[in-house]
Formats: C-alpha cells, structure tokens, sequence
C-alpha cells in the first residue's frame, strides 16, 4: 500500500500542492500558449538543426554540402510543412479523391519525388541534390504530417496555427520517425490548463525521468551481471558475470548454440528490447509531460501484460497507434462495406494490414539512402527477416484479439499461478518472435535454424 | 429525443462492459471521459465497438470514414448515434 503510494506521489494531492507552492509563479507564468511557444520556437532550431545533421551523415551521397545547398533543403522541408498545414487547414476545399486519402496522398507524394529521383541524371545539379537531401529527411516527417491531415479531416485543425503544429513537426524532445505523443490534436486533448493541471503534468513526468534513469541502471546491472565478459560494474560486484550470448550474436550458430545459453539469450533479449524502448521512450515523454502535456506513456508495464495483444499496446504504445491510427482501423472501417457479415476475416485482414504491411512499410522508409537511390527491393530483401517477425506476430495479435473477443469483457479464469502462466506465456512468445526481429547479420535460415535448436529440432 | 439517448446510453453501457478490461467500474466513468485514456479499454477494442455501432445502428463506417474520436467517449459515441438516427 506505502508502495503504490509513493510510486503515485504525482497523483497525491499534497505533494501536488506543495509542488504548487513551491512554483507557484513559474506555474502561472508557463501558461498552455508560453509553453506551446517555447516549444515552436526550438522546433524551428530544430528545423534547422536536424537536416543538416542528417546531410552530413549522408556524406556518401550526392546531397548539398554546402551553406546554400543546406538553406535550401531546410527551405524546401519548411514550406512543405506549411503547404501541409494549409492543405489541413483548407481540407474541404481539396480534391474528393485526396479528402478520401489524405494519408495515401502524401505517401504517393514521396514517391512521387523518390520517382523523379530515380528518373533524373546525377548530374542534373542543384536542384536534383537539393530534392535528394528532401528525400532522406522526409521519412521521419512523413508521419507527422499524416497526423496534422488527419486532424484537417476531423475537423480539428480551427483555432491552431502552423506554429502550434511545427512543435509536433519538428520536437525538440526528441522521438524517432514514429511521432511520439502523435500530432497536436492529441497533445491538445492532454494539455494542462491550470497552474495544478501543469504540476501534475510535471510531477508525472519527473516520474518517469527518474524511470528512465532506474532502467538505465538496470540494463548497467544486466551487462555487468548477465551478459559478458564484464566491466568496471562487474568487478564492484564480485567480478563474475553468467555470461549469456547477445541474440544477435548468438543467431549466427544457428542450431549449435548451447541450449541452456540459447534459452537465457532470447528471454534476456526480450527484457533488454523492453527496457531500450522505456528508457527512449521515458525521456520523450518525460520532457513533453513537464511542458504540460500530459500524455500516455510509450512503455507501461508490458512484462506485466498477460496477452499477446496487451503486451503489444503496452510495449511501443506510440508506434503501435500509428500504426492502429494509419493502418488497423482505416482498414478495419473500409472493410465494414464487403465483410461486414465476416467479422473474423475483416478482423484478420485489419491486423494484416497494421502488424504486416504497416510495420514492413514503416521500416522501409527507414532505409531512406536505399530508397533515394532506387533500390526498394534491396531495402525489401534487408526487412526479409522483419517480414518473418511480422507475420508471426499477426498471427499472434489476431488469435490474441478473437480470444478476447470470445471472453466478452470477462476476466481470465485461474488464480496468481494462472496468472503468472499466461505471462510466461507472453514472454515466451515474444522472446521466440524476436529472433527475426534482433539486429543482426545472421541470415534468415540460420535464424530459422537457431529457433529449431531451441526446441531439439536442428 | 431525450429518452432516445437515455435508452442508446444504457444500451452502450450495457455493451461496454462487455469489452471493458477487467476490474475498472464503468460506473465511476463520466460521460465525457475518454474510454482509452482512462484505461476502460484499448485503442484496439475501437473495433468491437464499430461493429456494435454498425450492427445495432446501421452506422456505415466505410461511408463516413473513422475518426477515432467520434467514439472517444460515452457522450461523443451517443452524438455520433444522433446525427445518424
């Protein structure tokens, strides 16, 4: 009971006063358009920052190296984003076709530009490498402003202007190309509006900073204990280390690793996946809750979960919204028209089209220097273990959602052993899964063979 | 009107503890409060109730497109039933 109190000090309204009067004047100066403000004004510093962070690290390519070519891109990349915000603004002015799919629209679009890429000579000029530096940065814009034309069809874009948006766009506070806390419309639904909503919002937030710093150190202690051959932490803590392989190591010997290790590796692969994307995702949303928005967290207790489907909401919230938001239910609804009387294949293909062809989809875009080049079907055959993974865990999330679905709202039969069971269960399955999922060389066979090992079979 | 929506509310209440995650009372839910962001369900469990809505109002969502929150709410749901009634 003291326990839960003190993991939930943000709630307790003591604390939260005491925050109150500590800050009270901070408080009150940081109102919802201050805050929003600080935030547009280092998305533009970020707007500026980041590609030409990322032109440099494209070095290998033909994009602009110098002052005015950089000046471009970044000019080009703002009035993209303005265009996209008017195009959300005005969205019943737009033709019915791309009222109908925004969200297809701005996809063909890139590929539009990825086509004109590929059609075009190297030696074309400015404009061609102007257009390449577009083309590697947009990938992690792309999502983005699918969210600011989903708030423009909703009707959620009056009384915003494009420097509210930008903040989105652009966060200073961090994220990958998965937009974390989605576009304004979301942020907005969870922004404090009083200088007691704000505290909460902070105290939140401070709570999950000190997570983040928490499992940092638990994945200090797993290198130094777990995983070897050990470093400065080992030798405070004894000096011996069980020596489990990396997954991503251990794939490459296929059927010969050793059971016991090969076990260990793949359950403590799981763990560490789970805390890389809490501790990421701790910080993000750490940093956007002391700024007032209170928002849900990426990672929330998935090694708790007790279904397939309740560990995949849990584990990469913002990621698995995307693609619920893109993907899952614009195909679910669509279907409503041919499937409706087989609501079990419309289910099956909605999953389908989330857990497959979104996440395949989404981790394409990630090979933005293959893809500017031409070269999908590269990019295609490097996600041909993803592939794997994805399909394995449509299976999953589908047979997961329909026994929900069965049960009616009912809670899982069986007691704490039960319970545990339906856990172990849940790990096991997707420590399995990741086997196709961990970053590594090791070929897609030799995976294949390392997953039979584990069960005698190689 | 009135005793339309007082009848579609018990009828969704009704339906929503069916899906609901174990252990969170319905009854302690305003009717403004987001089903997802109180942890009543999941975004996931957004399909049981578009096939609650098609099968029990005739609401087309292939027609009318998903906005996920037109169905955020108790209230926000019982509104998007009035407009198609």
């Amino acid at each position: 009971m003291k326990l839960s109190r003190l993991s939930q000090f943000h709630e307790n309204p003591v604390v939260i006063a005491w925050w109150c009067a500590r800050l009270r004047r901070l408080l009150e100066w940081l109102t919802p358009t201050r805050r929003r403000l600080i935030l547009a004004v280092l998305a533009v510093w970020v707007g500026f920052r980041r590609p030409l962070k990322d032109l440099a690290q494209a070095s290998e390519l033909p994009v602009p190296t110098d002052g005015l070519g950089g000046a471009l891109v970044i000019v080009v990349l703002f009035a993209f984003l303005w265009f996209c915000y008017k195009a959300a603004a005005s969205f019943a002015a737009l033709p019915a076709a791309v009222r109908r799919h925004p969200i297809l629209t701005l996809h063909l679009l890139y590929w539009g530009v990825l086509a004109i890429l590929w059609n075009s000579s190297p030696a074309a000029g400015l404009w061609r490498s102007v257009l390449l530096g577009v083309g590697i940065i947009f990938p992690f814009l792309i999502w983005r402003c699918g969210y600011v034309l989903l708030a423009g069809q909703h009707g959620r874009i009056q009384g915003t202007t494009f420097l509210d948006h930008l903040l989105t766009l652009w966060p200073v506070y961090g994220g990958s190309n998965t937009p974390y806390g989605k576009g304004l419309a979301y942020l907005s639904r969870c922004e404090a509006k009083t200088p007691e909503e704000l505290a909460r919002s902070q105290l939140a937030g401070l709570k999950l900073l000190f997570l983040c710093l928490l499992w940092r150190l638990l994945q200090d202690l797993m290198e130094a204990l777990l995983y070897g051959p050990g470093d400065w932490l080992t030798g405070r803590l004894g000096g011996r280390t069980v020596g489990v392989p990396r997954l991503r190591e251990l794939v490459y010997e296929g059927g010969q690793a050793p059971l016991l290790m090969a076990w260990a590796s793949i359950y403590c692969e799981m763990v560490w996946q789970v805390l890389e994307h809490a501790i990421a995702g701790h910080r993000i949303i750490g940093i956007l809750r002391l700024f007032g928005f209170n928002v849900f967290r990426n990672t929330y207790k998935p090694l708790l979960a007790e279904s397939i489907v309740e560990f995949w909401n849990r584990y990469y919230y913002y990621f698995k919204e995307l693609l619920v938001n893109f993907f899952f239910m614009p195909t679910f609804a669509q279907l409503g028209g041919v499937l409706r009387k087989r609501p079990q294949l419309r289910l099956f293909l909605a999953v389908f089209a989330a857990a497959f062809v979104g996440n395949v989809y989404y981790h394409l875009l990630q090979y933005e220097t293959r893809l500017v080049l031409g070269d999908v079907f590269g990019a295609l055959y490097q996600l041909r273990c993803r592939m794997f993974y994805c399909l394995l865990l449509v299976l999953g999330i589908y047979l997961s959602m329909a026994r929900a679905q069965r049960r009616g709202g009912q809670a899982a039969a069986g007691g704490p052993a039960r319970r545990l069971l339906r856990i172990a269960g849940v790990w096991t399955f997707f420590s399995l899964i990741f086997i196709w999922n961990v970053r590594s060389g090791a070929s897609f066979l030799a995976r294949v063979d390392f997953f039979l090992g584990l069960f005698g079979l190689s | 009107m009135n005793g339309d929506r007082q009848q579609w509310r018990q009828h969704l209440e009704q339906f929503l503890r069916t899906i609901q995650k174990p252990g969170r009372p319905l009854e302690s839910l305003g009717q403004s409060d987001g089903l997802v962001s109180s942890g009543l369900i999941d975004s996931l469990a957004l399909v049981q109730i578009v096939l609650y809505l098609e099968e029990t109002y005739g609401i087309d969502f292939a027609a009318r497109g998903f906005d996920p929150d037109r169905l955020a709410s108790m209230a926000s749901i019982l509104d998007l039933i009035e407009e198609t009634r």
